[in-house]
C-alpha cells in the first residue's frame, strides 16, 4: 500500500504550509525536510506547442492564443517572468520527455476536464524540470475575438493553466449558483484561478485579477516590488481553538478588488501577500460549497461548520511589511 | 524518439515527482446521477497503481467492496481508476483528483466507455466521503442538490451541511432514475 507517500507529497504541494508570506496557494515540494516552493529558476521558460487541430482551432490559431496567454502572465509589473516559445512538437503532452509541450489530447473519460497541467520536479532540489499542458480536444474550442456562444475560450483556459505552469495553485474566489432545472454554473470569479470554467462563450477568464497579480508577484517578484506590496496574517479560531483550512479574504473597500488565502496549520493561521497598500476588510468563510480535493489533501480535516465572520476593525496593509497579527473569532453554524 | 519513463528517471538522476492542476466544468448532483452509469456505496479494499497502457503516466487502481448500489451495477466488487500514484520512483500528483485509502467509505459516481475499467464521473465531484456525525453516517462535502428555482450557492450558509446518508442516498436514486 503505497498512499501515504503521495498523500504526504499532496499536502506539501497544496498547501506548502512552512512559507511565511503566501499570497494564496502555491505548490511546494519537500526537499530534505523543508518546504521549498516550485518555480521556475531561470527564465524565459522555454515552451513549445504540438501542431494538433481541432475544429474551430488551427494549429497556428492554437499557437497565438497560447501566445497571448503567456504575454498576459509577462506583463505583470510587479513580476519577472518570462517565456519563449521553442517552436512547435511532435511531443505528447503529459510525456516526461523534457520538453514542456502545451496542445490538444483527447481524452473522453475526462468527462469534465476541460484541461490539465503536469509537471515534474527534480526532488533533490525542488526545482522545476518540465511543464506540460493538455487541453481536452473531447470538448468544443474557440478563438474568436468575442467567443463562441457555444464552445470554450481557448486563451481563458490557457491564461489558468499556465498560471498552474508557472506554480499556482487553486484559488478559491468565485461564486456558483444552482440553476432552476439542474446545472451548476459559475456566477462571477475574482480570480483566472479558480478551478471551475465559467460557461462556453465567456472570454472573462482573459483577465488577471488581483489575486493572480498577487499571486505571480510574490512567485516571481519585480526587482523592487517586495519594498512596496505587503501582507496581512491573523489567525482563525472557533472556540478557542485554531481553525484549519478556513477561506480568508482581503477586500480592498477602494478598489473592490479581494486576495484570499487560507488557514494553513492546526492552529487557524494565515498570510496574505502581495497587497498594495491600504486599507483592508477582512472576511473568513468555510469552503463549503467545492470539492476539497482542488484545494486541500483529504486527509486533512478542514472545518466547514462555521458562519462568515469579519474582522472587527479595518487592516492597514503597510508599504513593505506586516499589518501585525489580525485575530478573528468564528462561531458554529 | 519516445522517451521512456526509465530514460527520463537517467536524465535527472534525482527522484522526480510529476504532479498535475486542473479546471473542471461544474455539476450538480442531478447531473451527476444522470451521467453515472453506475453508484455505489462501499468500502476502499485495496489500491493498485500502475502504468497506463501507453506507459506514458501513472494511474491508480482503486478496488472497493460494494454494500449497495444506488444505480447499475458492476458486482460485489468493483475496480475504477483515478489518475495519478507512486511507483517505484516516480510519483505522479494530480492536485483536485480524488485520493481514496483502504477503508474508507464513500459513495462513488461511475462511468464507463467500453470494455474499460471505470472512471470517475465528474473528476473530484463524483466522490462523496462517509464520516460518523454525531446523529449517525454523514456524507460530505455538502451535495449541490439541484433546485427548483435559481439559486446562489451561499458559503456560511447553515442550511450548507454534510447530509445524512439516508437522506443522500434517497435524493440520489431519485435522481439517477430521473429521465
Amino acid at each position: 500500500m503505497k498512499r501515504r507517500a503521495p498523500v504526504a507529497l499532496v499536502l506539501a504541494l497544496v498547501v506548502a504550509p512552512a512559507d511565511p508570506a503566501l499570497a494564496y496557494l502555491k505548490f511546494g515540494t519537500t526537499v530534505g525536510g523543508r518546504q521549498v516552493t516550485l518555480k521556475w529558476s531561470q527564465t524565459p521558460v522555454r515552451y513549445f506547442v504540438t501542431n494538433v487541430s481541432v475544429p474551430g482551432v488551427s494549429a497556428d490559431d492554437f499557437q497565438a492564443a497560447v501566445g497571448r496567454a503567456f504575454a498576459t502572465w509577462h506583463a505583470v509589473p510587479t513580476a519577472s517572468i518570462a517565456y519563449q516559445l521553442g517552436g512547435a512538437t511532435n511531443a505528447v503532452p503529459g510525456r516526461d520527455d523534457g520538453l514542456s509541450t502545451l496542445g490538444f489530447v483527447s481524452r473522453p473519460d475526462l468527462d469534465r476536464v476541460l484541461a490539465q497541467t503536469s509537471f515534474l520536479v527534480d526532488a533533490s532540489t525542488g526545482a522545476l524540470v518540465e511543464a506540460d499542458i493538455f487541453f481536452n480536444s473531447a470538448f468544443p474550442w474557440s478563438v474568436a475575438p468575442g467567443g463562441d456562444a457555444n464552445r470554450f475560450d481557448l486563451e481563458s483556459i490557457a491564461l489558468h493553466e499556465i498560471g498552474h505552469f508557472n506554480g499556482l495553485g487553486h484559488s478559491a474566489l468565485g461564486e456558483t449558483e444552482l440553476r432552476a432545472g439542474g446545472g451548476r454554473t459559475v456566477l462571477a470569479a475574482e480570480a483566472v484561478m479558480f478551478p471551475i470554467a465559467f460557461a462556453p462563450g465567456s472570454t472573462a477568464g482573459r483577465t488577471l485579477k488581483a489575486d493572480d497579480i498577487a499571486g505571480i508577484s510574490d512567485l516571481y517578484p519585480a526587482s523592487g516590488s517586495a519594498a512596496t506590496l505587503g501582507t496581512v496574517s491573523g489567525r482563525v479560531t472557533k472556540n478557542g481553538a485554531g481553525v484549519f483550512g478556513a477561506h480568508v479574504v482581503a477586500f480592498d473597500p477602494a478598489t473592490g478588488s479581494m486576495v484570499a488565502n487560507f488557514t494553513l496549520n492546526a492552529n487557524g493561521q494565515f498570510s496574505i501577500g502581495g497587497l498594495s497598500p491600504g486599507p483592508r476588510v477582512i472576511r473568513v468563510e468555510p469552503l463549503d460549497d467545492a470539492e476539497l480535493d482542488s484545494f486541500f489533501d483529504p486527509s486533512r480535516q478542514v472545518d466547514l461548520d462555521f458562519r462568515v465572520a469579519f474582522s472587527d476593525r479595518v487592516v492597514i496593509v503597510p508599504r513593505g511589511g506586516d499589518s501585525g497579527e489580525i485575530a478573528i473569532a468564528v462561531v458554529a453554524k | 524518439m519516445r522517451t521512456t519513463p526509465a530514460l527520463v528517471c537517467l536524465l535527472l538522476i534525482a527522484l522526480a515527482a510529476p504532479a498535475r492542476a486542473t479546471v473542471v466544468v461544474p455539476a450538480d448532483l442531478g447531473e451527476l446521477a444522470r451521467d453515472a452509469i453506475a453508484i455505489a456505496r462501499g468500502r476502499v479494499a485495496a489500491i493498485n497503481v500502475q502504468w497506463t497502457d501507453d506507459r506514458g503516466t501513472i494511474e491508480t487502481i482503486v478496488t472497493l467492496e460494494v454494500e449497495s448500489y444506488l444505480k447499475g451495477s458492476f458486482g460485489s466488487e468493483l475496480s475504477f481508476r483515478v489518475p495519478g500514484g507512486e511507483l517505484g520512483r516516480f510519483r505522479s500528483i494530480v492536485v483536485g483528483a480524488p485520493e481514496f485509502a483502504v477503508g474508507q467509505r464513500v459513495v462513488v459516481f461511475l462511468g464507463a466507455r467500453g470494455p474499460t475499467i471505470p472512471f470517475i464521473v465528474g473528476f473530484n465531484q463524483g466522490v462523496y466521503r462517509i464520516v460518523a456525525g454525531e446523529s449517525g453516517w454523514m456524507v460530505t462535502p455538502p451535495a449541490n442538490v439541484p433546485a427548483a428555482a435559481s439559486v446562489r450557492v451561499v458559503r456560511g450558509d447553515v442550511a450548507r451541511r454534510p447530509m445524512p446518508l439516508a437522506d443522500f442516498e434517497q435524493r440520489v436514486r431519485a435522481l439517477g432514475s430521473a429521465r
